[in-house]
C-alpha cells in the first residue's frame, strides 16, 4: 500500500514537473523537441504559431495564423481532439508533434511530387476550418475523449468528403476508448479489416505485408502490448468510400519522426514512409 | 392614282412604260421647230409693240404665257403618239398558278378566307376578270404548294398542300408552256414561301424568255393578334440526364406586354413550365427554359402555349423537336500534374453519372502515375497517349496541374489537333502548372485556349488570390453554371457558395470567346475570368482557372446536402463531351419531313485518327416505322473528303431508324446511328401573313406587275400591253389628251387673269 502510495507521489511529482515545463511555448520546444539532428534548424526556419500546448489551452496551437488556406494543394494536418493521453493534460494528439509532422513532409515531398505547405498544421476538430484540409491524422488516439461539438464536426468533416488517418495506438483497452469515439460519430457503419489487396496498398509502392511498426527504443520488442498484432482497418461511407484508415497497434509517426536516427530500424522507417505515402495518395484521388 | 393619270393622259401608266413615243406629223419635227419659233417670235414682237398702259414685266408674263399656250398647240399638232407591242388576242397563253396550301385557307380579319377571292375571280363563271382573261388568252391553270401540276380548273383545288414552294411553281409553269406562246404567268399566293428554294434561279429563265410574271397577294400583311413560335434551339443528340437549356423565339401581335406559359412535353408529359413576358408587338422574344429529359432513345420533344382569347391562328402555337438521348458512357480523361483534391472530388461528383466514365491519369512522381478507372491493365500504360489514335479514344481531355514541358512537342500538337481536328473537348484547370504559370506561353496549346496568357508575376512564392466567383450574363443561362436551381436564383446560389482560390492570374478572354464566370477578390487587380470557353476548330475549350473547386463540396460554409459542387461538374462534363463528333457520323439535311419527301443523309467518315477517308464503304440501313429494312449504298459526294451522301424517301408516317456503317477493306471503321419522324407538316401555319416583298420582286425582276384582289381588274389590260408572245403593233394617239385640252385653258385663263388684276381689260 505505502509502495503504491510512494508511486502515486512520485508520478504526481513527476506530472507536476511535466506540466510546469509545458507552461510556456519555449520550454515544450526546448525540452521536447530539440533532440534529434536537424530539429533545431527546422523550428529556427518554422513560422510563428499562435501558441504550443500548455495547460492553459491543451489544444491550443493551430496553424501559422499569416498562411491563408489554398496557397498550397497540400496541408499536412493534425487533428487537435479532447482527451487525456500521455503527454500531460490532454495533449495525447500532440505526439511526435510537430517534429513528427515536419520531417514527415520532408521526406514525404521527396517521394512523391506533392506541392505541400512545409510546416505542421494541427486544427481542432470542431474548428470549421478543418474543412480546408481533407485529410486530417490523428495520433494516440487510445487517450481521445471527443467533446460533443468535436463528435459533431467529425462527422460533418468526413460526410463532407474528409479522410482520417489513425495512428499509433495499442491494445484492447485503447481500442476499446476508440472505437467508443469514433462509435459516436459513426455508430452505425463498420470497422473492417482492410485486407492487401484493397487499392490503397498499390497506390503508390506495392505494399505486400502490414508490418508494425516501433516506437523509438522498442525495435527489440515493438509490440506496446503483449501480444499485440497490427492491423489496418477501416470505416466506409455510405457510398462505400473509405473515409477512415485505422492503423492500430502500430506507430507510423514515430518512424517518421525518428527516420534520421541510426538507432531507428531502416525496415520499419521505410514501411512507415511507404504507408504515409500510400495514404495520402490514396485519399487524394479517391 | 392610277385612275387620275389615266383620265389625264388617256392611257394607264404602263402603257407609257412599255410604249415607245413618237409624233406622227407628216412634216419633219425641225421644220415645226422652226414653225414654232418664228410663231413665238411672232407673238413677243407683238405684244412688245403694242405697249398701252402694260410695264415690261406685265408684257413679258403675258408673252411667255401665249408662247406657252403656242407650244401646246403644236405638239398636239404635231400628233404625238404611243408604239405599243400588244399580244394579239386568243392567240397567246397565259398560265395561272393557284397557291392549294393550307395557309390559304386562313381567314383574314373581315372573316372571309384567303381562297375566296380565288373562288370569286377565278373558279366562278360570272368572273368579269376571268371573262376578260378568257376572251384574250388561252388559259392555263396550274396549282401548287410543295409540288405543283396542270389542272383543268380552279375547282379542283383543295388547299391541303403543306408547304409552299414559290420557286418550284414557277419552273413547272414555264417547263409545261414552254412550246406554246407564253404572254405571262399569274401568280395567286400569300407569298408564304417556306420551302427556302431559290428564287433567283427561277426567276432567271422567266428573264431570258421575257416572260412576265403577274403576282396577286392575298391575305394580311399582318396576322393580329396571333402569338407564334420561331426557331428553337436544341441540339440533336444528348446525354441521358443532361440539363438542356433551350431557346424559344416566340414572336406575336395583339399581345404586347403580356404574359404566357411556354410549356415542353416529352411524349405528352409535362416536363417544365415557364412564364414568358411578351414584348412590343412585332418584336420576338427569347425564352428560354431548362429540363432534363430522361431515358434512352430518340425523343418527341413538344413546345407550346395555350391558345390565347382572341388568336387568330392556333396552330402556330406549338412546335416539336426532333432529339435522340444518348446512354452511352463518355469517356473522358483527366490528366493531373500532380496529387490534388480535385481529383478526389471530382471523381466523386461524377461517381453516380452512368453516363461519364472519368479515366484519371495522376502523375505521382517523376515517369510515375496512378490509373483510375481505366478499362484495362494496357490502357494508359506508359503514361499519357503520345498517339494518336490512343488520345483520340476519348470524347474530352481534361488538363489539371502539369507544366507544358512534361509534353513532348508532338503530344501539345496532338492536344490542339484533338480539339481541331477530332473535335474533343479541352477543359483546362487552374494550378501551378497550369496556363502562363506552368510555360503553357508559346506552345500550340496557347492557341486553343480561350483565355489570354500573360507572364507569371516576378514574385518567387507565386501569385495567390482567393477569388469570389459570381456567374457573368451569359452564365446565367448556360447549362453548366445553372446549379440545378431555377434561373433566377443562380446568382444568389452562386453568392452563397465559399470563396475559391486561384494561383493563375487571368483577366482577359480571347477574341470570340465567352466568359461565364467571373471573380473578384482583395488580392486581385483586375476581374479574374474564372470560366470561360470559345469554338475551336471542330472542338471546344474550356478554361476554369482556380484550383480548388472542391471546396464548394468540403467548405464548413457549404451545408452537407448542398449538391452545388457535383451538379456543376456533371454538368460541365456533360457540356464537355456534348456534341463531339464520332469518326463516323450520320445526320440527316432535315429533322422531321413529310411523308413522300426526299431526304439527305449526309455521312463524314474518318479512320481512328479521324483523317478522312474516301474509300470506305458506306452502308445505310434504314427502318421504317412499320420495320421494313431497306439497305441503300452512300456514295463518296467528291466534293469533300470523306463525306458521303445519299437520298432516300421515306413513305410511311413516324419514325426512321437510320444505321450507317462503314468499312474499308473488311475492316469496320465505325458505325452511327440517327433518326428521321415523318408527319404532316403545320408549316403552313408559321409565318403566314402575306410577303408582299417576295410577290413584289417577281413580278418586278420580270416585268410584271404586282397586285392586291382590290386592284386587280386591270389585270388582263395590263397582260396585253406587257405580255410576250404573238403581238402587234398599236399606235396610240396622244393629241387629244386631257391633259393638253387643260394646259391649253390653263394657260388662256392664265393670261385673262392676269390681265384683269393688273387693269389690262
Amino acid at each position: 500500500m505505502s509502495r503504491s502510495l510512494l508511486h502515486l507521489a512520485l508520478s504526481a511529482l513527476a506530472l507536476f514537473t511535466i506540466l510546469n515545463t509545458g507552461c510556456t511555448p519555449d520550454s515544450v520546444e526546448e525540452t521536447e523537441y530539440l533532440t534529434p539532428p536537424g530539429a533545431e534548424f527546422m523550428n529556427q526556419q518554422a513560422p510563428p504559431r499562435v501558441s504550443r500546448p500548455s495547460f492553459v489551452d491543451p489544444r491550443g496551437p493551430r496553424m501559422d495564423p499569416n498562411e491563408i488556406p489554398g496557397r498550397y494543394p497540400f496541408y499536412w494536418t493534425r487533428a487537435i481532439y479532447s482527451g487525456w493521453g500521455r503527454r500531460g493534460w490532454g495533449q495525447s494528439w500532440a505526439t511526435d508533434y510537430p517534429k513528427g509532422d515536419q520531417q514527415f513532409l520532408v521526406v514525404l515531398k521527396r517521394l512523391v511530387r506533392l506541392n505541400a505547405y512545409d510546416w505542421d498544421n494541427a486544427i481542432r476538430l470542431d474548428d470549421p476550418i478543418l474543412r480546408r484540409f481533407p485529410i486530417v491524422y490523428a495520433v494516440e488516439v487510445g487517450g481521445m475523449d471527443m467533446t460533443n461539438p468535436e463528435v459533431e464536426g467529425l462527422r460533418n468533416y468526413l460526410d463532407a468528403g474528409g479522410f482520417l488517418i489513425v495512428d499509433d495506438f495499442w491494445g484492447q483497452r485503447e481500442w476499446d476508448v476508440f472505437e467508443y469515439n469514433i462509435r459516436r460519430v459513426y455508430p452505425d457503419h463498420p470497422i473492417v479489416d482492410i485486407t492487401l489487396d484493397h487499392p490503397i496498398y498499390s497506390a503508390y509502392y506495392d505494399i505486400e505485408e502490414v508490418k508494425q511498426v516501433p516506437a523509438i527504443g522498442r525495435a527489440m520488442y515493438p509490440a506496446e502490448c503483449y501480444g499485440c498484432v497490427p492491423y489496418v482497418r477501416g470505416i466506409y461511407d455510405e457510398a462505400g468510400r473509405l473515409v477512415v484508415i485505422i492503423n492500430f497497434n502500430t506507430d507510423l509517426g514515430d518512424a517518421w519522426e525518428w527516420a534520421e536516427d541510426p538507432r531507428y530500424p531502416l525496415e520499419y522507417s521505410t514501411y512507415a514512409y511507404e504507408m504515409g505515402a500510400n495514404m495520402i495518395v490514396y485519399a487524394m484521388s479517391h | 392614282m392610277e385612275r387620275i393619270f389615266e383620265f389625264l393622259f388617256k392611257y394607264p401608266p404602263l402603257f407609257f412604260e412599255q410604249g415607245d413615243f413618237t409624233f406622227g406629223a407628216p412634216m419633219s419635227v425641225r421644220l415645226w421647230l422652226i414653225i414654232a419659233g418664228l410663231l413665238g417670235a411672232a407673238t413677243v414682237a407683238s405684244y412688245t409693240i403694242a405697249r398701252g398702259k402694260s410695264t415690261v414685266t406685265d408684257r413679258g408674263v403675258m408673252a411667255g404665257l401665249r408662247v406657252l399656250l403656242l407650244a401646246v398647240i403644236i405638239v398636239c399638232l404635231l400628233q404625238p403618239s404611243l408604239i405599243l407591242s400588244t399580244v394579239v388576242p386568243q392567240q397567246n397563253f397565259v398560265g395561272i398558278l393557284i397557291d392549294d396550301s393550307q395557309s390559304m385557307l386562313l381567314a383574314d380579319e373581315n372573316g372571309e378566307s384567303r381562297n375566296s377571292f380565288i373562288n370569286e375571280e377565278f373558279a366562278s363563271d360570272e368572273s368579269e376578270l376571268l371573262e376578260q382573261l378568257s376572251d384574250r388568252f388561252a388559259l392555263r391553270f396550274f396549282r401548287f404548294s410543295d409540288v405543283a401540276g396542270r389542272i383543268d380548273s380552279p375547282s379542283e383545288l383543295a388547299y391541303e398542300g403543306t408547304h409552299t414552294n414559290l420557286a418550284r411553281a414557277l419552273d413547272v409553269a414555264r417547263e409545261e408552256l414552254s412550246g406554246v406562246p407564253l404572254s405571262g404567268l399569274v401568280m395567286i399566293t400569300d407569298g408564304a414561301d417556306n420551302d427556302n428554294q431559290p428564287l433567283a434561279e427561277s426567276l432567271v429563265p422567266l428573264q431570258a424568255a421575257g416572260v412576265p410574271v403577274f403576282t396577286i397577294g392575298v391575305g394580311e400583311e399582318s396576322i393580329t393578334p396571333d402569338i407564334e413560335l420561331g426557331r428553337i434551339e436544341m441540339p440533336r443528340a444528348v446525354l441521358e440526364g443532361s440539363s438542356l437549356t433551350v431557346d424559344v423565339v416566340i414572336t406575336q401581335t395583339g399581345f404586347e406586354g403580356s404574359t404566357v406559359p411556354l410549356i415542353v412535353e416529352d411524349e405528352l408529359q409535362i416536363i417544365a413550365e415557364e412564364t414568358v413576358e411578351l414584348g412590343p408587338d412585332g418584336e420576338p422574344v427569347v425564352a428560354r427554359i431548362d429540363f432534363e429529359l430522361e431515358g434512352v432513345g430518340p425523343r418527341r420533344v413538344s413546345f407550346r402555349i395555350p391558345p390565347q382569347p382572341g388568336e387568330r391562328v392556333n396552330r402556330n402555337n406549338a412546335r416539336s423537336v426532333q432529339v435522340e438521348v444518348r446512354g452511352e458512357r463518355e469517356k473522358v480523361l483527366y490528366f493531373e500534374g500532380e496529387p490534388r483534391f480535385e481529383v478526389k472530388f471530382m471523381r466523386r461528383a461524377v461517381a453516380e453519372d452512368e453516363n461519364i466514365q472519368l479515366v484519371v491519369l495522376q502523375r505521382t512522381a517523376e515517369s510515375k502515375f496512378l490509373r483510375l478507372d481505366v478499362d484495362d491493365g494496357s490502357e494508359l500504360e506508359f503514361g499519357f497517349p503520345t498517339s494518336r489514335e490512343e488520345l483520340y479514344r476519348y470524347r474530352a481531355l481534361i488538363l489539371g496541374s502539369v507544366e507544358a514541358s512534361f509534353f513532348t512537342h508532338d503530344q501539345l500538337q496532338m492536344i490542339a489537333d484533338f480539339v481541331s481536328e477530332r473535335g474533343g473537348g479541352l477543359l483546362l484547370l487552374g494550378g501551378h502548372g497550369a496556363f502562363a504559370e506552368g510555360g503553357w506561353q508559346g506552345t500550340s496549346v496557347e492557341e486553343v485556349m480561350p483565355v489570354v496568357l500573360t507572364s507569371p508575376a516576378d514574385d518567387p512564392q507565386g501569385f495567390f488570390a482567393e477569388v469570389e466567383v459570381t456567374p457573368t450574363p451569359a452564365g446565367l443561362t448556360h447549362p453548366a453554371v445553372l446549379l440545378g436551381v431555377e434561373q433566377d436564383q443562380v446568382r444568389e446560389r452562386w453568392d452563397s457558395l465559399p470563396t475559391v482560390t486561384t494561383v493563375n492570374p487571368i483577366s482577359q478572354v480571347r477574341p470570340g470567346a465567352t466568359t461565364l464566370l467571373s471573380g473578384s477578390g482583395e488580392q486581385l487587380a483586375l476581374e479574374q475570368i474564372v470560366l470561360a470557353f470559345q469554338r475551336y476548330g471542330r472542338g471546344k475549350s474550356i478554361a476554369l482557372t482556380i484550383q480548388d473547386s472542391w471546396l464548394w463540396q468540403m467548405h464548413a460554409d457549404v451545408p452537407l446536402e448542398d449538391q452545388s459542387h457535383e451538379i456543376f461538374w456533371q454538368q460541365m462534363i456533360r457540356w464537355l463531351v456534348d456534341g463531339v463528333p464520332e469518326a463516323v457520323e450520320a445526320v440527316t439535311d432535315r429533322e422531321q419531313v413529310e411523308p413522300g419527301e426526299n431526304v439527305q443523309l449526309v455521312t463524314n467518315v474518318g479512320d481512328s485518327s479521324y483523317i478522312e477517308v474516301n474509300n470506305a464503304t458506306v452502308t445505310a440501313r434504314i427502318t421504317s416505322p412499320t420495320g421494313i429494312v431497306e439497305d441503300l449504298p452512300v456514295s463518296w459526294t467528291v466534293q469533300r473528303d470523306g463525306e458521303y451522301s445519299v437520298e432516300f424517301r421515306p413513305l410511311e408516317e413516324g419514325e426512321y431508324e437510320i444505321e450507317v456503317t462503314a468499312e474499308r477493306n473488311g475492316e469496320t471503321l465505325g458505325s452511327d446511328k440517327t433518326y428521321l419522324y415523318t408527319a404532316p407538316s403545320d408549316k403552313e401555319y408559321f409565318s403566314a401573313s402575306r410577303r408582299t416583298q417576295t410577290l413584289r420582286r417577281i413580278a418586278d425582276e420580270t416585268g410584271g406587275q404586282f397586285y392586291t384582289p382590290d386592284d386587280v381588274s386591270s389585270l388582263p389590260e395590263d397582260i396585253r400591253v406587257t405580255g410576250a408572245g404573238v403581238t402587234l403593233i398599236e399606235e396610240l394617239d396622244l393629241w387629244d389628251m386631257p391633259f393638253l385640252f387643260l394646259l391649253l385653258l390653263m394657260f388662256m385663263g392664265a393670261e385673262w387673269g392676269f390681265r384683269r388684276i393688273r387693269g389690262l381689260i
